[in-house]
């Protein structure tokens, strides 16, 4: 029998918002989660905003003991994993441990705790680095925390693959299901790299949006768009074999249909120029969920907002879509989120399961000159209602690393 | 498209995996054949830390690859590529070469899945040190794609052109061994035809050790004895070394290596994982985590415990692992775990992080397909808790149809891969 899987929880900690509700009503609603950066002095930088967590309180979600070992990149995988599940209706500890498990993905994992222990070194010498650093700065950290916090005995991993971690992690944990190692998976992506050290080398690679405004700064599709915006946050999303789904009625917000990755081999921080490794994982995406193109009707574009993204993104929609490429609706959520990083992929995938449930498209932001290479339909500026039956998200990353994964909008009767 | 499951939750769809091709660069080679040679001949890799200065660091020995960079990579990609990136290049060209595999033809079909627990400590350190002093307009546009740890599979994809699934995959000290794994799974289910797949990591820095050694994992009584300092299952052992290298795997759909005459080292038959959800560094309680894994493997090969003729152990070294692990053995085998050949690839190459579980990965394939086991060297003092046949006179030759490779991780990441012989 083919097992299907399903998303039964959603928990999302964005610029935009804490909580799912707040970052998909600011998404709707047109509203940027980009500003001046508040964590850092930004007076030597050239750039100095980047979509940062507002009033998120670290302590809220953990006690103040676990909160000096931990990274901030785990805590975000914690506090969104927690509503996640709290949105799943699933209990704690879990009923079948052996068969949940755990895979979320991030760019960097502990980069607060690696600095921080780094100036330790140079400052005070070896003997004053934390014995918490190891432990607690590997990608995987969150990934063993979350096990351990929720008692999760399943699968146990971290994936990753810059900027398309969460399409990637989001689809192995998909397939863990699908292969019946598992019936519950919590996977999704966060990440938590606003730092001088990343905002610097970002900064350099002349990868980052200038603009006087900061929230008008990243412009995906735009002609006059220069870049991304760094930010920081975490989606994490529970999905889930649908027997099991429907045996406890849980709300279901969409079904995972298929996803697949695939390599530009190319060159380690330019696409290639046609976009064919974001063409091939759209293509086998399709493939594997045994769908044509026409039948898909949203996607949520990688759309960084750098100027040879979204020309090659848009290039390569084309080709896998043909004419169609010009029925479907494509929006870019960096233009409100900014680049989130090992984040950024999962966030924008429970947003296309979102557009399944709501059947309401966020628009882009910041769109106001089109560009003759860019001539879709991006839903500029302001959201709008669609009939959508499948959305797809798309990925593309660093080292050429691209992800594609499809959702079907699910209705009672299927 | 509907799949009809058998027993045991394989599908009829489903695809089998060989090996086909091998490549190292680890403490005790730069090479498949050097490597192995090596461990069946006993040798240590561990020797005084030249990387770094350990002046102030009471770890002074570690497990460093001896090589020239120069010999396999050119000026602008030893630029652009963090030592433990070029470390994967290298393994990989290795086991392409090893495997004969025509990549050009199927390019869209062999993807890379490189596990690594680390990435670039030392472009990162660098680079830090330049923020620190020069400001941030001086910061190498470099550092994020030299630093981040899946650059190792997006350099092996690019250098080789190469367009199929690409990522990393970190289980702490279990990622090669998942990386391994998740190639198998990708090939079996028939979204890639090949897959290039291992491990790497390059973390012998002055914070890697200070880290390590702050956690209390280090092996620290044998500075002036490094050979001697990694004595997995013995009674005086303190702890593992801190080691580098990297391992890579050509995995391939059996047909098509068959149709193409290929080697074949062995076969994939399982690939199981488990959390202990127990303790960020300790292991749970008598290794309970890595009982489920490795009867979960078992149960994914459809074998019984008996089929197994040989395990390479995770033997790190450290007092907890080595009498866990033990104890888990005899838990999944009863009897019969005395009669198996358990050994620690560890007691030579030390501990190489996220490329552990893929070299002892390809060192479980080397033996399964030479029929032999290298020795576990500096067992000297048994300990009543670590009571197996951990292989300690020296290299053997034993008959082995199935062989099991451990991993477990801190976080209570566990990783089992099971081997067959090829016939």
């Amino acid at each position: 029998m083919h097992r299907r899987i399903v998303i039964t929880g959603i928990g999302m900690l964005t610029p935009l918002g804490n909580t799912t509700d707040s970052t998909w009503e600011s998404l709707v609603n047109g509203q940027s989660g980009i500003d001046y950066i508040e964590s850092f002095d930004t007076s030597n930088f050239e750039c100095k905003y980047g979509g940062e967590l507002k009033n998120f309180n670290e302590n809220e979600f953990i006690s103040e003991k676990l909160n000096r070992r931990l990274d901030r990149s785990s805590v975000l995988a914690l506090a969104a994993s927690r509503q996640a599940i709290e949105d799943s209706g699933l209990n704690l500890p879990f009923e079948c441990a052996e068969r949940t498990g755990i895979a979320l993905g991030t760019g960097i994992g502990g980069a607060h705790l690696l600095i921080e222990n780094y100036e330790k070194l140079k400052n005070k010498g070896p003997r004053r680095v934390s014995p918490f650093l190891i432990t607690h700065m590997l990608p995987d950290t969150a990934s063993g925390l979350l096990s351990i916090e929720y008692g999760a005995f399943g699968p146990n991993l971290a994936v990753t693959a810059a900027c398309a971690t969460g399409g990637t992690v989001i689809g192995e944990a998909y397939e863990m299901i699908k292969r019946d190692d598992a019936d519950i998976m919590i996977t999704g992506g966060f990440e938590a790299s606003m730092q001088p050290i990343y905002l610097s080398a970002f900064q350099s690679m002349k990868a980052l949006a200038l603009d006087d405004v900061p929230a008008n700064a990243c412009k995906p599709f735009d002609l006059n768009r220069s870049g991304f915006t760094l930010s920081e946050g975490a989606t994490i999303l529970v999905i889930e074999e649908l027997s099991s789904a429907k045996k406890r009625k849980a709300k279901i917000y969409a079904e995972v249909i298929s996803s697949a990755n695939a390599a530009d081999g190319y060159d380690m921080a330019t696409p290639h120029e046609n976009g064919r490794g974001v063409s091939l994982a759209i293509k086998q995406s399709l493939k594997k969920g045994n769908l044509k193109p026409e039948m898909i009707n949203y996607i949520n574009a990688h759309g960084s907002g750098t100027p040879i993204n979204d020309k090659v993104e848009t290039k390569a929609i084309k080709s896998i879509f043909g004419d169609h490429a010009y029925k479907l609706s494509v929006s870019s959520s960096k233009s409100m989120t900014g680049h989130m990083m090992g984040a950024t992929g999962a966030t924008e995938a429970a947003i296309a399961a979102l557009v399944c449930k709501e059947q309401l498209i966020p628009p882009t932001i910041n769109l106001q000159n089109a560009d003759p290479d860019c001539d879709l339909d991006y839903v500029p500026n302001i959201a709008k209602s669609k009939d959508v039956n499948y959305a797809m998200s798309t990925s593309v990353g660093l080292g050429g690393h691209n992800a594609a994964i499809i959702f079907k909008r699910w209705e009672n009767d299927d | 498209m509907q799949q009809l499951f058998l027993k045991d939750g394989k599908m009829m769809t489903d695809k089998r995996v060989v090996v086909t091709g091998i490549g190292m660069i680890t403490p005790v080679g730069n090479s498949t054949e050097e490597t192995f040679n090596s461990l069946l001949n006993g040798k240590s890799g561990i020797t005084k830390v030249t990387l770094c200065d350990t002046s102030d660091i009471e770890v002074k020995i570690a497990g460093e690859v001896k090589f020239n960079p120069s010999k396999y990579l050119d000026n602008k990609q030893q630029k652009r590529m963090d030592r433990f990136t070029q470390f994967a290049i290298i393994a990989a060209n290795e086991a392409i070469n090893d495997s004969s595999l025509n990549i050009s033809k199927i390019s869209n079909e062999i993807g890379v899945i490189i596990g690594c627990g680390i990435g670039g400590l030392t472009t990162l350190e660098e680079q830090y040190d330049v923020l620190r002093n020069k400001g941030p307009q001086r910061v190498s546009p470099l550092l994020v794609p030299m630093y981040i740890a899946d650059m190792a599979a997006g350099q092996i994809s690019i250098q080789h052109g190469v367009k199929g699934p690409s990522f990393d995959t970190v289980s702490a000290c279990a990622s090669g061994t998942d990386a391994v794994g998740t190639a198998y799974e990708i090939i079996k289910r028939g979204d890639s035809i090949a897959m290039i797949a291992g491990g790497a990591e390059a973390a012998i820095t002055r914070l890697g050790l200070s880290a390590f050694r702050a956690s209390r994992t280090l092996s620290i009584k044998d500075n002036e004895r490094p050979e001697e300092a990694s004595k997995p299952f013995d009674k005086n052992r303190d702890g593992f070394v801190l080691a580098e290298g990297a391992s890579t795997l050509i995995l391939e759909e059996k047909e098509h290596a068959e149709k193409r005459n290929a080697k074949i080292y062995a076969e994939v038959v399982s690939y199981s994982q488990t959390s202990d959800a127990f303790h960020i560094t300790q292991p749970s309680e008598n290794g309970e985590g890595a009982v489920r894994a490795m009867q979960k493997a078992l149960l994914k090969a459809n074998i019984d415990p008996e089929a197994i003729n040989y395990i390479n152990a995770h033997g790190t070294s450290t007092a907890l692992n080595d009498k866990n692990e033990t104890s888990a053995i005899k838990k999944v085998f009863s009897k019969h775990a005395y009669e198996i050949p358990i050994n620690s690839t560890k007691s030579m190459i030390g501990h190489t992080l996220g490329a552990a579980g893929a070299i002892e990965a390809a060192v479980t394939v080397l033996s399964v397909k030479n029929q032999k086991v290298h020795p576990t060297i500096n067992l000297k003092n048994p300990d009543e808790e670590c009571d197996l046949d951990y292989v300690i006179e020296g290299e053997r030759n034993i008959q082995i149809e199935y062989a099991m490779s451990n991993s477990f991780g801190f976080g209570g990441h566990n990783g089992v891969l099971i081997f067959k012989q090829y016939q």
